[in-house]
C-alpha cells in the first residue's frame, strides 16, 4: 500500500475500517469494475457501486495479507499498462483496458499480487452484480416468497 | 405485618416450572397450560416474538452488507459458531457467540446454541421421522447403552398427538423401519430424486428413497390456522424465522398457544442455577434463578419442574443442583449423571453429478429438502462389522453452466443468461453413535461463567465404530450413485467435530433400572418423582432420525403422566 501522504488528497466515499483506501483507488477500482461489468443497455459496475461494494467485502472479509496483496496488485496493473501501453490505466481506451485485464486473467504465470488482485475484483464486482437489487429485480429474479414447488418444471433439454 | 419470605414465596409460586422454552419447553408449557396448571417457563436468554422479533425474515439478499457473509473479525471471535450452518448474517442474532457463554473442552465438540426465546427451535432443520421398535429395541438387541424403558406402542399415539398440531408434511410410505404419521401431504421428490428412488427400489432390497418428513404446514388444518399460523410459502429462509408460521417453532405454534389459556408467565432472561431440593419433603420444591442482566438471585416454587434446557445445559443444571441427599447432584445416585452422551454423525457426504432427464428443472422451492432414505443397515439383524446404521438425505438440483470468463458486455450477458447445467447430487449422513461411559459431561471444578454457574466440561468423542460406519456409508451410497448412473461422484468426509450436528443427547437417560439410568419410563427422576426431564439428554439412545419431533411426543406424553400423578397426590 503506498503511505497515505503520497495519494491524492481524498479519502475513499465509503467508511472502511481496516484498508486505507484513496478517492484516486476508489475511482480506478470503480473504471476496472466497470470493464468487467459495463454499462450497456442495462447499468454496469458504477452504475451498481459494484466497486464500493468490493472494497466492503476486501475490508471485512479477507485476511490483511490478501488485502496487502490487492494493492499491490493494483499498482502492479498500473506498472503493466505503463509497460504495456505507455499510459495510465485511466488514460487507455475501453478495448486496451479490456485487453490489459484480459491479459493478466489469461496470464499463468501472473505475480501473486496481480492474481490475487484479478481474483478479488472480478469475483467480488460478479457475486455483487449477481445480488445486485437490479439484477435480482429484473433479470435473475430472486423471489421472498415463491408460494409453490413445481418439482417436475420442464424446460428446454441442454 | 406480614412475613416478606411467605408473600416471596407465594408471588413466585406456580403450578408447575418449565426450565427452557425450545422444541421440548414450548411444548410441555402448551400441554401444562391447556391443562389448567399456572405454567412459569424460565428462558435464560432474551424475549424473541413471533414475526415481531425476527428482524431480517423478510430481507432480500442484496439487503444484506455482506450478502450473507460472516465477516472475518466476527469469524475470528467465533470459530465455534462460525462452523453452524445458520451462523451467517441473516440468522447469527439467532446463535450464541463463544465468549459469551465460554465451556471447556476436552476434546474438540462444537457446542452450537440458541439462547432466546424460542431456543433452537427457530433455527432447525425442521426434518420429523418417527422412531420404530427397531430403533427402541436397539439397546437391548445390539447390548450398548441400557434397555429403553419403553416401546413404539407407548408413544405412538404421542407421536400422532404432536404431529396433528405441530403439522407434519409426509407420505405414507408404509415402511416398518420409519413408521407413518398424521400427515399433511408431502413435498414431491423432482424428477432425478424420483429416478434415484425408482433406482433403489429395483436394485437394492430393503432400501426406500422418501420424501423427507418435515415440519412445515404444506396445507394447513383448522387448528394450524387457529394457531395464526398459514401455509408454508416455500421460502426457506426458515432460520430468520417465519412470519406465516410455515414451520413449526415454539414462538409461531406452542408458546403463543400456552399463553392463550391465561395460564403461561414466561420469564426471559432467567438463568436457572439449579433446583431446590427440600430433604424433608423428599422432592424438589423450586429453582434457583439468576436474572441475565441484574444477576439478582431469586427462587421459584412449583409441584413439578420439568427440566428442557437442552441436553447439556438440563445436565448442567441437574449436576449442580447438590443437596445433601443428592451431593453429586440431582438424581445422581448412581454416580451416571452426565455420562452416555451421544450425538449424530454426520462426518461425511457424497455429490455427484447426473447427465439424464434435462427435460426437467424445478420451480420454486422445496422446504422438505428432497429425499431421506431410513436406516437400511442392521436393521433386521447385524450385519456388518459395525453396530447400528446410518439414514441419509438426498437430492439433486439443476447447476447452471454458468460461464465467468472474460470482461464486458458477453461476460455481463452470460452471467444474466447462464444455460442449464447438469444435475447434481448430494447426500449426508446422519450416524447412530453408541453411548459410552467415556463421553460425558462434567461440572468445571473451579470455573464459572459470568452468573457463577460452573462452566461444563464436555469430553466427547468419536469411536471405531463411527469411524467403520462412516466407510460404510461411503461405500454403500457410492454404490447406489454408480448403479444410478450418476457421475464424478465425490466422497468428503468432513473432520468435523462432534456438536456440530446439533443432536446430542443423553446424559440422563430413560431406563428401567435406578442403578444404571437416571429416568424411569415416564422421563421422570428415579429418585425424585417431581421432576421430569424431556428434552435430548432423556435420550437413552440415539438412533438416526432427527430427534425434535420424538422430544414432542415423549414431553406431551410425560405432562399427561404428570398432571395425572399430581390429582392423584402421587407426587
Amino acid at each position: 500500500m503506498l503511505p497515505s501522504c503520497l495519494r491524492d488528497s481524498g479519502k475513499s466515499s465509503i467508511a472502511l475500517t481496516n484498508i486505507d483506501v484513496s478517492l484516486e483507488q476508489e475511482q480506478l477500482i470503480g473504471e476496472i469494475a466497470e470493464i468487467i461489468i459495463p454499462a450497456t443497455k442495462t447499468p454496469g459496475a458504477k452504475a451498481l457501486n459494484l466497486h464500493l461494494f468490493t472494497l466492503k467485502m476486501l475490508d471485512d472479509c479477507y485476511e490483511k495479507e490478501e488485502q496487502e496483496l490487492f494493492f499491490k496488485g493494483l499498482d502492479a496493473l498500473q506498472d503493466k499498462s505503463q509497460q504495456q501501453f505507455s499510459k495510465s490505466f485511466q488514460k487507455l481506451t475501453v478495448p486496451e483496458r479490456q485487453q490489459l485485464l484480459l491479459g493478466v486473467e489469461k496470464d499463468e504465470q501472473a505475480t501473486p499480487e496481480l492474481k490475487k488482485f484479478y481474483d478479488i475484483i472480478k469475483s467480488k464486482t460478479i457475486e455483487g452484480y449477481m445480488s445486485s437489487k437490479y439484477v435480482m429485480t429484473n433479470l435473475v429474479i430472486w423471489e421472498l416468497v415463491p408460494g409453490r414447488y413445481n418439482a417436475y418444471y420442464p424446460v428446454k433439454s441442454a | 405485618m406480614s412475613n416478606i419470605n411467605i408473600d416471596g414465596q407465594k408471588t413466585n409460586t406456580y403450578d408447575v416450572i418449565v426450565i427452557g422454552s425450545g422444541i421440548s419447553g414450548g411444548w410441555a408449557a402448551k400441554e401444562f397450560t391447556e391443562k389448567g396448571l399456572k405454567t412459569l417457563v424460565l428462558e435464560r436468554g432474551r424475549d424473541v416474538q413471533h414475526i415481531k422479533d425476527y428482524p431480517t425474515t423478510n430481507m432480500y439478499p442484496y439487503e444484506f452488507e455482506h450478502r450473507g457473509q460472516i465477516p472475518l473479525v466476527v469469524q475470528k471471535e467465533n470459530p465455534i459458531a462460525s462452523r453452524c450452518y445458520v451462523f451467517r448474517e441473516d440468522a447469527m442474532h439467532f446463535v450464541v457467540k463463544d465468549n459469551e457463554h465460554p465451556y471447556q473442552q476436552e476434546k474438540p465438540f462444537d457446542w452450537i446454541r440458541g439462547y432466546q426465546v424460542g431456543g433452537k427451535s427457530l433455527l432447525w432443520a425442521r426434518q420429523t421421522q418417527r422412531w420404530s421398535d427397531f430403533d427402541f429395541e436397539g439397546p437391548a438387541r445390539d447390548d450398548f447403552a441400557v434397555d429403553w424403558p419403553i416401546r413404539y406402542k407407548d408413544i405412538a399415539p404421542w407421536y400422532s398427538y404432536a404431529e396433528r398440531f405441530a403439522g407434519i408434511s409426509g407420505n405414507k410410505d408404509g415402511l416398518s423401519e420409519l413408521p407413518d404419521g398424521e400427515f399433511l401431504p408431502g413435498f414431491p421428490l423432482n424428477a432425478v430424486e424420483d429416478y434415484f428412488k425408482g433406482v433403489v427400489n429395483k436394485k437394492f432390497a430393503n432400501r426406500h428413497v422418501i420424501s423427507a418428513r418435515c415440519a412445515h404446514l404444506s396445507k394447513p388444518n383448522q387448528i394450524h390456522l387457529d394457531q395464526g399460523r398459514a401455509k408454508c410459502q416455500n421460502r426457506t429462509l426458515c432460520q430468520r424465522g417465519c412470519p406465516f408460521g410455515g414451520y413449526f417453532s415454539s414462538n409461531a405454534s406452542t408458546l403463543p398457544w400456552a399463553a392463550k389459556t391465561g395460564n403461561l408467565t414466561l420469564r426471559p432472561f432467567s438463568v436457572v442455577e439449579s433446583i431446590i431440593y427440600d430433604d424433608k419433603k423428599g422432592k424438589a420444591t423450586g429453582v434457583k434463578v439468576i436474572d441475565a442482566n441484574t444477576k439478582e438471585e431469586m427462587e421459584f416454587f412449583a409441584k413439578i419442574i420439568f427440566v428442557n434446557a437442552a441436553a447439556l445445559n438440563t445436565n448442567l443444571i441437574l449436576l449442580n443442583s447438590k443437596s445433601s441427599r443428592f451431593p453429586q447432584g440431582l438424581g445422581n445416585d448412581n454416580g451416571q449423571l452426565g455420562k452416555f452422551v451421544a450425538f449424530h454423525n454426520y462426518s461425511a457426504r457424497i455429490s455427484a453429478e447426473y447427465d439424464g432427464l434435462k427435460e426437467f428443472s424445478t420451480d420454486g422451492r422445496n422446504p422438505a429438502g428432497g429425499g431421506y432414505l431410513p436406516r437400511f443397515r442392521n436393521v433386521y439383524k447385524q450385519e456388518t462389522n459395525f453396530k447400528r446404521g446410518y439414514a441419509a438425505g438426498f437430492s439433486a438440483y439443476r447447476s447452471l453452466d454458468r460461464d465467468s470468463s472474460g470482461v464486458g458486455e458477453t461476460l455481463k450477458d452470460n452471467l444474466a443468461k447462464a444455460p442449464l447445467g447438469p444435475w447434481r447430487v448430494g447426500s449426508h449422513m446422519m450416524g447412530e453413535t453408541i453411548p459410552k461411559e467415556s463421553n460425558f459431561v462434567s461440572l468445571s471444578k473451579d470455573k464459572k461463567d459470568a452468573w457463577g454457574v460452573p462452566l461444563l466440561n464436555i469430553s466427547v468423542d468419536y469411536d471405531e465404530n463411527d469411524h467403520l460406519m462412516k466407510k460404510d456409508y461411503i461405500e454403500q451410497l457410492t454404490e447406489m450413485f454408480t448403479e444410478a448412473g450418476f457421475t464424478n461422484i465425490k466422497a468428503n468426509e468432513s473432520s468435523q467435530a462432534p456438536g456440530l450436528d446439533i443432536h446430542e443427547m443423553g446424559g440422563a437417560r430413560m431406563g428401567h433400572d435406578p442403578k444404571t439410568s437416571i429416568l424411569n419410563s415416564w422421563n421422570q427422576i428415579h429418585a425424585c418423582k417431581n421432576v421430569f426431564v424431556t428434552d435430548g439428554a432423556c435420550m437413552t439412545s440415539t438412533s438416526t432420525q432427527n430427534p425434535s419431533l420424538t422430544y414432542m411426543a415423549l414431553t406431551a406424553r410425560a405432562v399427561d403422566y404428570a398432571v395425572k400423578a399430581l390429582n392423584k397426590y402421587e407426587i
